[in-house]
């Protein structure tokens, strides 16, 4: 998201720098033979898996692994969609996602506005310390999370109802989600004028009455981006999820990672392509909020 | 004299060891408007968050109505403010932000709405009513603030820099229609502004300060004809500004041993300037006056100009001259021989601000 902001300001930037010098202008550079190919490959590099992926989830071919063509088709989507074990799946990486999205959002708010509005001793570490998650690599967290939970006895029983079946894997992934929550509201408090809320104060509101009339308002852009971006984390995590996952409870990316294993059907495309569709969905509507924050 | 609506008594305020405030103590009149001038760093502002209740003094007293506000959170004194950046919020109408204050009270909604209609009459800006903010030019949003403060009815309306980011134009016309407004509502108006011109137009009195501490406390007429040092007397208006040495006869630098008229106040000790201001210097096309000087820029404005003279010695002064006189000057070249001479009886010797 950083990225695409920077590279709109670039874009922004340049026209004006073409005028006063002769360097060439932005759309100049697109003629230039070497840059073609540079945007060509990175194209190709970044997108023709996917590609491939969502061609081929169409292919009425019945053993998987087979990149002939065979005519077009959309009978994987219906089979993906008759497959009891796949929806199941996916309807527990939905709920996962729906809570810890929940509890992410709530407690990386707080983080976001303790760190913001107050200075106390250590508060670099502290800061430090929550944006951990975001660098430390996802196989180590993975596994000292497993960890803790065996240490402490945290298993789940066999036979538990839906969905405290998934009370685990909800707590690994509030863990690795709401630090990037934290970061997303922290960005949009830091262009809060602070005369906004004396003002409210001066008009008779108590500090209560400041957080909910004007301080939350001014947020909800970045609640929404990082509620978008904690779901998303969640509903594709497969690593944290592998280790803290009991045998009988399945999400989606460990389901697809199992039925690989076994040979890669179209339907597994199929189930792929709908799953990259609600990321992209939502990854689009989180990039529109962020934007449309800053604009105000 | 009425009872003052705000008492300001020997209140300093410290920042760690920076001094912002030192001991000032100021009476606010009913139905006033008073200005807080000075420089930029000079405590205004401070001055004004600790009589809204954004900081707290670190020694002495504030009273509003009689009543020490030492202990009453902002949300809970009587006064009301127009914030230097106006903080109009952005996420309500500019009926909302109206109405915020009153909600704030607990008035229910068919009480408000009659009150925030009239307020924004009153600001002219009935047919604004239902717009964002972000629809709205620079000089409404301040609109919107005033009208925000004062449905509240507060017994002093506080403004921080209320015209400063309004562009020259609009910010002249909103000077008349601020002081048309306060008489209209009679709410004492206490602002803050580091433009004399604009403190001089509008103020029924002005304290000017200086460091955290006040200079002087008058009205614009004797902060002008009056002033108590030479730093008010050059923040205030033009002036010229001689070193004096001796005394009883002064002898200015630049300009030799003067007469004074009998009479005039002199402060018993310490360094004095003698301070003049254009208007009372009359400038003599020709070497006919008594002291003699080199012609400089004219300054050209219309009803007057404002002439730049060199003395012998080098030291430029500025001289007023009616419009009539100025196509005599414009005629003569740049460094021509000219003359000056001294109304005496306008000037002032005064100490030199002390630190
Ligand atoms: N919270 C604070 N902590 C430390 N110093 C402060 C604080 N608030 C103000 N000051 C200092 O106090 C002095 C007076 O500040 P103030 O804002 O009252 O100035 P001002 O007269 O309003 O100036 P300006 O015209 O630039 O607004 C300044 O030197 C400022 O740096
Ligand atoms: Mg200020």
């Amino acid at each position: 998201m950083a990225e695409t902001s920077l590279s709109r300001q670039a874009r922004a930037a340049s026209p004006a720098r073409k005028r006063r010098t002769d360097r060439p202008g932005p759309f100049d550079y697109a003629r230039k033979r070497w840059l073609q190919l540079v945007f060509l490959l990175a194209t190709i590099f970044l997108y023709a898996p996917i590609v491939v992926l969502i061609i081929f989830s169409f292919n009425d071919s019945r053993r998987g692994g087979n990149v002939i063509w065979r005519g077009f088709t959309t009978d994987y989507y219906v089979r993906a969609a008759q497959n009891s074990e796949l929806l199941e799946a996916f309807g527990n990486s939905m709920t996962i996602a729906v809570i810890s999205t929940l509890f992410s959002v709530i407690l990386g708010a707080l983080t976001a506005v303790v760190l913001w509005r107050f200075r106390f001793p250590l508060k670099p570490g502290f800061e430090g310390l929550v944006a951990l998650p975001i660098v430390v690599p996802e196989i180590c967290l993975g596994v000292a999370i497993a960890v803790f939970f065996s240490y402490f006895g945290l298993y789940i029983p066999p036979g538990t109802p839906w969905p405290f079946n998934l009370t685990n894997i909800i707590i690994a992934h509030i863990t690795f989600s709401f630090p990037f929550a934290a970061m997303v509201i922290r960005t949009r408090l830091q262009t809060f004028n602070r005369e906004m809320e004396e003002a409210a104060k001066d008009l008779g509101a108590s500090e209560f009455q400041v957080f909910r009339d004007i301080l939350l308002p001014h947020m909800k852009p970045g609640l929404i981006a990082g509620a978008l971006l904690a779901f998303t984390l969640s509903l594709d995590d497969f690593v944290i999820t592998f280790f803290t996952s009991g045998p009988d409870t399945v999400t989606f990316p460990v389901k697809v990672y199992s039925m690989v294993r076994f040979s890669v059907t179209p339907e597994i495309n199929a189930a792929s392509t709908v799953l990259i569709l609600i990321t992209l969905i939502l990854t689009a509507v989180a990039m529109r909020f962020q934007t449309f924050g800053d604009s105000r | 004299m009425a009872e003052p609506i705000i008492s300001i008594r020997n209140v300093s305020k410290y920042f760690g060891d920076f001094t912002a405030l030192e001991d000032i103590t100021i009476d606010i009149r009913p139905g006033e408007i008073f200005a807080l001038l000075g420089p930029s760093g000079c405590g205004k502002s401070t001055l004004l968050r600790c009589i809204a209740g954004f900081e707290t003094p670190s020694t002495g007293d504030i009273l509003i109505d009689g009543k020490d506000m030492t202990e009453v959170p902002p949300n809970k004194r009587p006064v009301n403010m127009v914030f230097q950046s106006y903080a109009v919020f952005p996420h309500m109408s500019v009926e909302q932000n109206v109405a915020y204050g009153l909600k704030m009270d607990g008035m229910s909604k068919s009480e408000i709405a009659p009150k925030v209609a009239e307020a924004l009459e009153q600001v002219k800006l009935g047919q604004f009513a239902k717009r964002m903010p972000d629809q709205l030019s620079g000089g409404q949003r301040q609109r919107v603030a005033l009208a925000r403060a004062l449905v509240k009815r507060p017994r002093v309306l506080l403004l921080d820099e209320p015209l400063s980011a309004l562009d020259a134009k609009l910010r002249d016309a909103m000077r008349l229609e601020l002081v048309k407004l306060q008489q209209e509502v009679g709410v004492s108006f206490v602002m803050v502004t580091h433009d004399q011109s604009e403190a001089l137009a509008m103020a029924d009195r002005i304290a000017v300060m200086k460091d955290g501490r006040l200079r002087q406390l008058a009205d614009p007429v004797t902060l002008y004809e009056r002033p108590a040092d030479a730093f008010v007397a050059d923040f205030i208006g033009r002036v010229n500004l001689f070193d004096v040495t001796g005394r009883a006869p002064f002898t200015a630098k630049s300009l030799g041993a003067l007469e004074l008229p009998p009479g005039a106040e002199v402060p018993p000790v310490g360094d004095l300037v003698l301070a003049i201001r254009p208007e009372y210097i009359h400038l003599h096309p020709d070497t006919s006056g008594p002291i003699p000087a080199k012609l400089g820029d004219v300054g050209f404005q219309g009803d007057i100009s404002v002439v730049e003279v060199t003395l012998s010695d080098g030291r430029a002064i500025l001289v007023q001259v009616e419009h009539d006189e100025t196509p005599a000057l414009l005629a003569l070249p740049l460094g021509a021989p000219v003359s000056i001479s001294l109304d005496l009886t306008r000037a002032s010797v005064l100490p030199v601000s002390d630190a």
